[in-house]
């Protein structure tokens, strides 16, 4: 604009000018003020681009020290604050040809140099094929994890080409310890199958993810369970096995175990098919723990109010053309101690049959038998429930535990509901606060709950729990072998083995759960492929392990008192 | 108050002296900043550099019109063998060079060529006939006077520096009056060869970054970074900056070359929209004298002299300036009088000097028309 006025301005008052020289000058000042302009315009864009950058575009936000060192996923850790997954940056070997970005060649030195360099740091790696892959100039993983000081030599040799990216990486410290509660987390920074899973989002919340999220479990616990049941296993020949160590009172799941496990520090396929979870997905007929069940929903109901009454027993129990028989004969009539003691089929549908197939029933789904199984992991098995009212048959066959099928998670939370005093509440993974417990429901009276207590404590003292019960530390519980069914019916050669416990009986604080999957009849359970024989023993070696742990110390000077039952079950020796 | 202060000083451009002061005393604040506080690695000389060559500036200032007219031409062949010289030198120890070890002081020929190339050019236009400024004659000879040291200087290969010498020799050519349709005809012709040049004269890293700064995301950490860092530094420093001292992104070497070539980063950081206005007004003020020198010029040759030097400083300013806000690749052109390093100094104080030197020649020779 300026440039234009001062040149009419001129061109009007100069108009005669018609000396060469003069009209070049002011040619000449004409284009110093078009230069000048020139620079204005460019001055102007520059302060603009100032205010643009400075006022208008916003600076990121300065990361903060506490912010930068936030691991990039949750730990997770057990109810003690041992960590049970953390996040563990690695590094990897990433071979990028344009590294050196010129075009010409990936590497400065030859690509067998190279390799000879690096198979001198990594003796593991193949020279040859090394070679190859650095000549065929295509990007890649060389090796996935390296050491620290593994990734200083490989810097050390000096070629741009052969990158060390961190990559974040999921560390178990307890190796595939607690595997299926905690999961892993897949290559994509997921959390699959257990808790990585349900607390995945939790765990990538960088609002959250600094606090470490604390389970119930407790690993000294849950090693104890493990090794033990793994030995049970293997001495057994059992195809699997499954065991939880529950708080009766809260809920809270001390040790949780499935095996065969993996290793959540490397997922292949062999542990890809081992994710399975036993204790919470699978169900089984869990047979004869259910007994327990019926007698408490029985002594509940006003059905059985003496103990000493007898029932007949010497015969199967013929209804509806179906036959109720026990394994050997168990006498010509019993009454309800001995029948737990000895687990018999035939009295124990008597008493239900008393109780009526609705009260059992009513029982089952106050226990949360007709629905998945309640705790936090996204594996969790609906039950086979018979729809419907129930026939007479099928309470019968309910009660000892056939003709429904639960998740041995099920059974651990039923029989905590058994001994606490007749609550019942949902299995949790998470670490309870004191006094944070759920309300629950009422199942059972709380008189029904003391007499439970000392039933299952006889069984273990006098009956087929025997070798469960560890010295001084009051155990009680019921074994229950149960026939699989297969093809056509029952499978007589595949059973399943379970030994639902509770400890210290005076004043119950654990549910001790142990299950074989068809076990075999070996030399270490006497050729007997029942409860009594392999996982009864189970139990009896853990308490002892486990008891000190949580506080719980032998007392051979403790007990519940029995004195009211014993003369009930005298013809027993002890 | 003028018989207090003796004539000579008085006569001095103290409205162009005093803020040129300000601003290399702000430059070595920044840098006294940018070295972590230290004075020693980097203001302290450059305080020192400017007091030497402002001596040097005022000697300068001091030549007469004549000898700097007989010297015009063989102050340019001596530069020119110069570049020649570090041609050689580099062909020979086997590598590019832009520096010349003469034993006593490491020289820059390139940068001496930028007023040289400016002076020349002036005293060709001067002894050429006025009448002949629209023919062939008035472009071959200085086509060719500006092709060869272009020419050496890009095969250094410094493409900031061929560029600088480029704009500054084609501002005398507009200002000497040659048509204007050879240079709208030169502009389409560079539209036409710029993609060529692009294709198959540019070095690949040269390649790179003129990519870089049309998208600069494109690779926030390799080549875009400095782009991005500087962008980021200007950037949060918002209206008063971070304060003397607390620039992280120079502090934390997020940004490169803090102390040369993004030292307005720096600065634009702890400073803030205030720090660059009071810069871009202090070569606001500096540049005004300059062009208001160019005008008042006696003759045709401190005229053309004159405005070539202006336009020398200030293409360091605007390529500098645009380069570390994001709106010129990133090409190596330090910021006058606040970056640290020695010949960009000394070519701006050349230029200064010159320019002092011409508004002298006018307050004595009077205006000749």
């Amino acid at each position: 604009m300026t440039a234009i006025t001062v040149s009419t301005a001129f061109s009007s008052g100069r108009v005669q000018l018609v000396n060469v020289r003069q009209l070049s000058l002011l040619t000449a000042r004409l284009r110093v003020l078009w230069v000048a302009g020139v620079f204005t315009l460019v001055a102007l864009a520059a302060l603009a681009r100032i205010a643009v950058l400075g006022l208008v575009e916003q600076a990121p936000r300065p990361q903060s020290m506490s912010e930068a060192l936030l691991p990039p996923r949750g730990e997770i850790t057990d109810r003690n604050g041992v960590p049970l997954a953390r996040a563990f940056p690695a590094y990897a070997l990433w071979f990028n040809p344009e590294a050196l970005g010129d075009g010409g060649s990936a590497l400065v030195r030859s690509p067998g140099e190279v390799a000879a360099e690096l198979a001198k740091i990594f003796p593991d790696m193949d020279r040859t094929r090394l070679a190859a892959r650095l000549k065929s100039g295509k990007p890649g993983y060389l090796r996935r994890r390296l050491l620290p000081e593994e990734a200083n030599r490989v810097q050390a040799i000096g070629e741009l080409a052969l990158e060390i990216p961190r990559e974040n990486d999921r560390y178990y410290p307890q190796g595939s310890m607690a595997a299926h509660v905690l999961g892993y987390v897949g290559s994509d920074g997921v959390g699959r199958v257990g808790m990585e899973a349900v607390l995945d989002k939790q765990l990538r919340d960088p609002a959250l993810r600094g606090q470490p999220a604390s389970l119930s479990i407790d690993v000294r616990v849950q090693g104890a369970l493990e090794d033990e049941l793994r030995q049970g296993m293997l001495a057994t020949d059992a195809v699997g096995s499954a065991g939880i160590v529950l708080d009766v009172d809260s809920g809270e799941v001390l040790a949780l175990a499935s095996l065969p496990e993996f290793n959540p520090n490397q997922i292949d396929a062999k542990g890809a098919s081992m994710m399975f979870n036993r204790m919470t997905n699978q169900v089984y007929e869990l047979g004869s723990t259910f007994k327990p069940l019926t007698i408490a929903s029985a002594i509940d109901a006003g059905v059985v109010t003496d103990l000493s009454r007898r029932y007949p027993s010497g015969a199967p129990l013929h209804i509806g053309g179906f036959l109720i028989r026990d394994s050997h004969n168990l006498g010509p009539s019993l009454n309800v101690p001995e029948a737990l003691i000895h687990s018999s089929n035939i009295v124990t549908a008597q008493v239900a049959d008393l109780l009526g197939a609705k009260a059992l029933r009513q029982t089952m789904v106050d226990l949360g038998m007709n629905e998945r199984p309640y705790i936090e992991l996204p594996a969790r098995g609906f039950p086979i429930w018979a729809k419907g009212e129930w026939p007479r048959l099928r309470a019968m066959t309910v009660s000892y535990g056939h003709g429904i099928a639960v998740t041995p998670l099920h059974l651990a939370s039923a029989y905590a509901t058994l001994v606490n005093g007749g609550i019942w509440r949902p299995a949790t993974l998470h670490k309870l606060a004191p006094g944070q417990a759920p309300r629950g429901r009422r199942v059972f009276k709380s008189s029904t709950s003391s007499r439970m207590r000392q039933l299952l404590r006889m069984i273990a003292v006098y009956g087929t729990g025997r070798s469960a019960n560890a010295p001084g530390f009051r155990v009680g519980g019921k074994t229950g072998s149960a026939e699989k069914p297969g093809h056509g019916g029952y499978n007589r050669s595949s059973v399943v083995a379970t030994f639902a416990a509770v400890f210290p009986m005076d004043r119950p604080r654990y549910v001790v759960l142990v299950m074989l999957d068809e076990p075999k009849g070996t030399a270490a359970s006497s050729y007997q492929r029942t409860a009594a024989w392999n996982a009864a023993p189970i139990v009896g070696k853990l308490v002892p392990r486990i008891g000190p742990m949580l506080g719980i110390q032998p007392d051979e000077t403790r007990d519940i008192d029995l004195s009211d039952l014993k003369p009930l079950v005298a013809g027993d020796k002890e | 108050m003028s018989s207090i202060i003796p004539g000579p000083i008085a006569r001095k451009p103290w409205g162009m002296l005093l803020p040129l002061t300000v601003l290399v005393c702000f430059g070595a604040t920044v840098l006294y900043s940018a070295a972590g506080g230290s004075i020693g690695t980097y203001a302290k000389s450059h305080l020192i550099r400017f007091a030497l060559f402002l001596v040097m500036a005022f000697i300068i200032a001091r030549a007469p019109r004549e000898l700097v007219k007989f010297a015009a031409f063989p102050l340019y062949v001596a530069v020119t063998v110069l570049l020649v010289l570090v041609e050689a030198l580099g062909a020979i120890g086997g590598g590019s060079q832009r520096w010349l070890d003469l034993g006593f002081i490491v020289l820059q020929p390139s940068e001496f060529m930028k007023p040289a190339i400016v002076l020349v050019l002036a005293r060709f236009y001067d002894t050429l006939p006025i009448a002949m400024t629209a023919s062939w004659r008035a472009l071959i000879p200085a086509g060719a006077l500006l092709a060869v040291p272009a020419a050496l200087v890009m095969l250094q290969p410094d493409l900031g520096t061929a560029l600088a010498i480029t704009f500054g020799a084609v501002v005398v050519m507009f200002l000497a009056g040659l048509p204007l349709r050879w240079f709208i005809g030169a502009g389409a012709a560079g539209m036409v060869i710029a993609p060529l040049a692009y294709l198959f004269v540019l070095h690949d890293y040269q390649r790179n970054r003129l990519k870089i700064f049309l998208d600069p995301e494109s690779d926030p950490l390799g080549t875009g970074y400095h782009i991005t860092q500087s962008k980021i530094a200007i950037g949060s420093g918002g209206m008063f900056g971070k304060g003397f001292g607390h620039g992280s992104q120079s502090h934390l070497n997020y940004l490169p070359e803090p102390h040369t070539d993004f030292v307005f980063a720096t600065m634009a950081e702890e400073w803030g929209l205030m720090g660059g206005v009071l810069v871009l007004s202090i070569f606001f003020l500096i540049l005004r004298w300059g062009t208001r020198v160019a005008r008042n010029a006696p003759d045709r040759f401190s005229g053309l002299l004159a405005s070539g030097m202006v336009a020398t400083m200030f293409f360091y300013v605007a390529i500098n300036l645009m380069m570390v806000m994001g709106l010129a690749p990133v090409v190596g052109i330090p910021l006058p009088f606040m970056s640290h390093g020695g010949s960009s100094m000394l070519t701006n104080m050349i230029c200064i000097g010159t320019l002092m030197m011409v508004d002298r020649w006018s307050r004595r020779g009077g205006m000749v028309a």
